[in-house]
């Protein structure tokens, strides 16, 4: 008997069963290694083909504020001052330093060496301050996307000239300005500064950010208020019974709805039925406050529902009424929860694009947004229009812009896990 | 002759409730009548709680002498909590819970509908198993209820309540130097003194303990049981308990509690000496429960 009882003890079942649990285990850890491995290769991949729109290329020129082509009256009018020719005053900087002739048969290929929009750059300089007319200053210009992916060597100068973005003689050019110190490369404060635009190298996420976060703002407004009194009140008030049953399955089948659907939502109710306006970031706000509110409510009940009972029984039996119990005991107690998931809600709506589609904030729009209800894009809707851009500069613009968005969802996220960690009570 | 008093609640019931220990000699009801030379403080009249129809305390009647203790003892389960937690309407915030019956307090019956809730919870307190202080300095979960029912209208006036509460709980010595700390850093039975300190800061007439110590060591119950003696001067305090000697060392009275139902309430003494029902000696002497 006692033999058996050894050899039970020392029998292979338990050799498999370790066996066993060292597969899981490494089951387990290959899991998580592959994805880490796949984040990785996304943030490389991201990183690698955005971070260098970050920096800008710009060409040093000597422009000559000619009085006798901006302004040959001397009347300083601020329509002839607007009308001015500028581009001519660049062109003619260019081809002297370049020595080439006006009426060189390749002149405006070297007129396209700088961006098309660079002309608002003078006509700014003269207009808040004429004095400059007539004297010769030092302006960095904004070079053209062309030059600018160049230089940053994402043109490849072996294929054929016909197949290239860029000729043998504007390359013969820009390697002039190169030895002579007039190619600079700076950080590109136009990627903050400045709207969406047709042109790569003057374009920008300023507008989108705006516009971004005129929704958030809108969408908070209305779905936190909204999401944690309805979670109060169905959490704490609400007698359970088959009503508030069907109100909870509905709300936790509210949260799986596709975004695109709050879209239409938005669409018809919002645009076709109250005449908000077409791609402005309240219709926009409304329809993500709409999609986060499942969420926000379904958090809150949560940590409404991680207060132990001992709280509330404790400020009953001081004489609280259930009201004060709960705003003035319970609430604070679960506001970390609450302020967390309510982050991490509005950090998935900052990140949506689909229901955008369909209230037409995907659209090209250069100005930036001043108030609400100004036509305005987002983030995520932006990188979607970019990625459809065949310049090779949208590419990088593309991936920045990426980068941005997901600086803006770490922080969202930093911040949630910070107030969990820093606020959160233990009992 | 044997005189029968027969609990009448039990008749119109139904007939099968009549067990032998629940009929008490008229003449030990007298006796027991004549030793409550004290003010009744709460009277209870016929109180029946159910649950989603269960049954969970069954037709109880028991008066509670004014700054006496009385002890509810009784095995898992027997209604002990429920019915503590009728006494200042607690249960009234538990849904397909029905009462019946009367609770009398200084002649008016709680469950009048008209019966302002508030008032009845701030005359008596009731302090529960599990401390359970606010997760706020210790400041302010005393002046949490005072504050509310507008009793200080100024800081010198708050400060004077706590420090008194404190002191009657005997737990400001402990924590003077750090009313600011949090309730909750307090050590187990600190922090069930603390919980008493901010009952008896609103005044209560009576204090309710739902098994103040089952969560706390030797040292720390024994501190509360002396406080519970320095407290039944001023207030009249009901306890549940799991702890017979607990029972035997606080109390004045005794009731002892089985399947819902009051099976014995006599003085202390008499209930761990002499009891009169088989079932009593039996849960008191460890055979069951």
């Amino acid at each position: 008997m006692s033999s058996i009882i050894n050899n039970d003890i020392l029998s292979p079942i338990s050799s498999k069963r370790t066996r066993k649990e060292k597969l899981f285990k490494i089951c387990g850890l290959s899991a998580i290694i592959f994805a880490l491995s796949m984040l990785i290769i996304l943030f490389i991949t991201i990183f690698s083909k955005g971070y260098s729109a970050f920096y800008q290329t710009r060409i040093k020129l000597n422009i000559n504020f000619n009085e006798e082509l901006i302004d040959p009256t001397g009347a300083r009018e601020i329509t002839t001052l607007n009308t001015a020719d500028y581009s001519k005053l660049i062109s003619q900087s260019l081809f002297k330093f370049l020595n080439i002739d006006k009426n060189h048969p390749k002149s405006s290929e070297i007129k396209s060496l700088i961006s098309y929009n660079s002309f608002l750059t003078l006509r700014d300089r003269v207009l808040n301050d004429p004095l400059i007319i007539g004297k010769t200053v030092k302006i960095n210009l904004i070079a053209s996307d062309d030059v600018d992916q160049m230089i940053k060597g994402n043109i490849s100068l072996n294929i054929s000239e016909e197949n290239r973005k860029i000729s043998d003689f504007q390359i013969e050019a820009i390697n002039k300005l190169k030895s002579d110190g007039a190619i600079l490369t700076v950080f590109n404060k136009t990627l903050f500064t400045k709207s969406d635009s047709r042109e790569p190298e003057v374009s920008g996420v300023l507008g989108a950010i705006i516009g971004s976060f005129y929704c958030l703002f809108v969408a908070v407004c209305i779905s936190v208020p909204i999401g944690v009194f309805a979670a109060i009140f169905l959490q704490e008030f609400a007698k359970k019974n088959k009503i508030t049953d069907f109100i909870e399955i509905n709300i936790n089948n509210l949260a799986a709805v596709p975004s695109i659907v709050f879209g239409l939502l938005g669409l018809s109710v919002f645009i076709n039925f109250f005449h908000l306006p077409r791609s402005s970031p309240i219709v926009g706000g409304l329809v993500l406050a709409l999609m986060s509110l499942p969420t926000i409510v379904i958090v809150t009940r949560a940590s409404l529902l991680a207060v132990p009972d001992t709280i509330r029984d404790g400020a009953i039996a001081l004489g609280a009424s259930k009201m004060q119990a709960i705003f003035n005991q319970v609430l604070p107690l679960a506001t970390p929860g609450i302020c967390t998931g309510v982050i991490i809600a509005l950090a998935r709506a900052l990140g949506e694009t689909a229901p955008l589609l369909m209230i037409g904030m995907i659209a090209f729009i250069p100005d930036t947004p001043i108030a609400i209800t100004d036509p305005a894009t987002a983030l995520p809707a932006q990188i979607f229009m970019w990625a459809d851009h065949p310049e090779r500069a949208f590419v990088e613009r593309t991936s920045a812009a990426i980068l941005i968005l997901l600086s803006f969802l770490i922080v969202m996220n930093a911040t949630a896990i910070y107030i969990r960690h820093k606020f959160e009570k233990k009992w | 002759m044997r005189q029968l008093y027969i609990l009448d609640t039990n008749l119109r019931r139904n007939g099968k409730h009549m067990a032998e220990e629940q009929i008490i000699p008229i003449s030990k009801f007298n006796k027991l009548k004549k030793s409550t030379s004290k003010k009744v403080t709460i009277s209870v009249q016929n109180i029946t709680v159910s649950y989603n129809g269960k049954i969970a305390v069954d037709n109880i009647s028991m008066n509670i002498n004014q700054n006496e203790v009385t002890a509810l003892i009784g095995p898992s389960g027997c209604g002990k909590s429920t019915f503590i937690r009728c006494l200042n309407r607690m249960n009234d915030v538990i849904e397909n819970c029905t009462i019946e019956g009367k609770i009398i307090l200084n002649g008016i019956n709680i469950y009048n509908p008209e019966v302002d809730i508030v008032k009845l919870r701030t005359n008596i307190g009731m302090v529960f198993q599990k401390p359970n202080p606010f997760p706020k300095s210790i400041y302010d979960n005393i002046i949490y209820a005072p504050k509310l029912h507008g009793l200080v209208s100024n800081k010198s006036e708050s400060d004077d309540l706590v420090e008194k509460s404190l002191t009657e709980a005997g737990l400001f010595n402990e924590v003077k130097d750090r009313l600011n700390d949090s309730g909750t850093s307090l050590s187990g039975g600190q922090q069930q003194r603390l919980c008493i300190a901010r009952a008896i800061a609103i005044n209560p007439s009576v204090i309710l303990m739902d098994e103040p110590c089952s969560a706390l060591d030797p040292i720390a119950s024994a501190i509360i049981e002396e406080l519970i003696d320095t407290l039944k001067k001023k207030i009249t305090i009901i306890i549940v308990t799991h702890n017979m000697q607990q029972a035997a060392r606080v109390s004045e009275k005794t009731a002892f509690f089985h399947l819902g139902k009051l099976i014995e309430f006599s003085d202390t003494s008499t209930i761990f000496t002499n009891p009169k029902q088989k079932r009593t000696l039996g849960y008191i002497t460890g055979r069951f429960g």
